[in-house]
């Protein structure tokens, strides 16, 4: 099916948007976490979220939570890979290779993504890559070097083992690493990526590897690498007071567009992204 | 329309005028998204021509023009590299960036 909207995020922007696009009777569905946003549940005390005083974030992040679903908010757990803007709708590939399609996307992503590495961004498409599954056939045979951010791209490790001669695991985390054989386990922190016309190397804090391919695994990718295409103003998304990005349809809302860091202003954010949506929704109809 | 095409076609067609190509593959998901996307671009731009091209049937293409990740879209005039614009893009991006380096 195609929802009207999809919301990404389950903070106050995206609840907020979320409850507004359901009053407002859009099919809607809110692509998070079931704890709402990791920043409200672990904000101690909140004091100036009108009406609601000396909150704590985890009773605050309950109260909103309870909103959504007294609206019948629907909230899953995925996390999307990319959001491709089809033209007329969106198509969001989820890391567990299923489709979602919407009409419309909210980004309400907050701002919890690693910053690039140096060289990364510059040899991106020319040996660097996101997607072990995306670009694996072009590494047969050859060397690769893979930089994971949690346990679960162990697995992808492993399906690239398969496929090429060698392949070299930086893991960026504590937990013990379970890996084939033929996986080489490396301990080290990554640096820069460096090369020439295209990415020859990883240099870490001991040493510079060389390799064919770099492949950068993270929990959360930056908007700019989610939603391809989508203008970026620094480390935020560009938007306009509408809440709109420069891909029509797309909007974002909260942290990720910027600063102050407020769930006030998140929440109030989200609710106009909302109400920009349905006047996007309409224009389709016409 | 986008017309596939393999090595030889390549260089007998996509060296004269301008010629947008695509590198390609079927196992690569953010491939088959660029396609139709491409294929509206190109209903758009009549005066250019459009090809795909499958990376694994012609590696030796994709190894002299150095595709490295795909998609990856190979923008030529008169035979003369412009850029390769690699990734997904949305339309009107795809379009703009293309008609700027024609």
């Amino acid at each position: 099916m195609r929802y009207d909207v999809i919301v990404i995020g389950s903070g106050p922007a995206g609840l907020s948007a979320a409850i507004t696009l359901k009053i407002r009777n859009k099919s809607v569905l809110v692509v998070g976490n079931a704890e709402v946003s990791e920043k409200v549940e672990k904000a101690h005390e909140i004091n100036n979220y009108l009406g609601i005083p000396a909150v704590k974030g985890s009773d605050l992040a309950k109260q909103f939570l309870d909103h959504a679903k007294s609206l019948g908010v629907e909230i899953v757990n995925h996390q999307i890979h990319t959001v491709y803007a089809m033209g007329e709708f969106f198509s969001l590939q989820t890391t567990a290779n299923e489709t979602l399609e919407a009409s419309a996307v909210v980004l309400a992503t907050g701002v919890n993504f690693g910053k690039p590495y140096p060289g990364e961004n510059e040899f991106l498409g020319r040996g660097v890559s996101y997607c072990a599954t995306c670009d694996a056939p072009l590494y047969k045979g050859k060397k690769i070097v893979m930089i994971g951010s949690s346990k679960k791209e162990e697995a992808e490790a492993d399906f690239m083992s398969e496929i090429c001669s060698e392949v070299i695991y930086i893991p960026t985390y504590q937990d013990e690493v379970d890996v084939n054989e033929n996986v080489q386990v490396v301990r080290e922190e990554p640096v820069e990526i460096k090369g020439g016309l295209k990415a020859m190397s990883l240099a870490t804090k001991e040493q510079e590897i060389e390799a064919d391919g770099f492949f950068i695994l993270r929990e959360s990718v930056s908007p700019g690498q989610l939603v391809p295409g989508l203008a970026m103003d620094g480390n935020h998304i560009q938007v306009n007071r509408k809440m709109e990005t420069n891909i029509r349809g797309c909007f974002a809302c909260g942290d990720i567009v910027g600063a102050p860091y407020q769930y006030i202003k998140a929440a109030g954010e989200g609710n106009i992204a909302a109400i920009s949506v349905v006047e996007y929704l309409n224009s389709l109809k016409k | 329309m986008v017309k596939k095409i393999n090595s030889e076609e390549f260089k007998n067609e996509a060296m004269k005028g301008c010629a947008v190509v695509d590198f390609s593959a079927v196992w690569c998901g953010p491939c088959k998204m660029l396609a139709p996307v491409l294929e509206e671009v190109s209903e758009e731009m009549g005066e250019v021509n459009f090809y795909n091209v499958d990376v694994d049937e012609n590696q030796n293409l994709a190894a002299e023009y150095g595709i490295m990740n795909i998609p990856a879209i190979l923008v030529l005039k008169d035979g003369v590299k412009q850029d390769i614009l690699v990734g997904f893009k949305p339309k009107e991006t795809l379009e703009s960036e293309i008609k700027a380096l024609l």
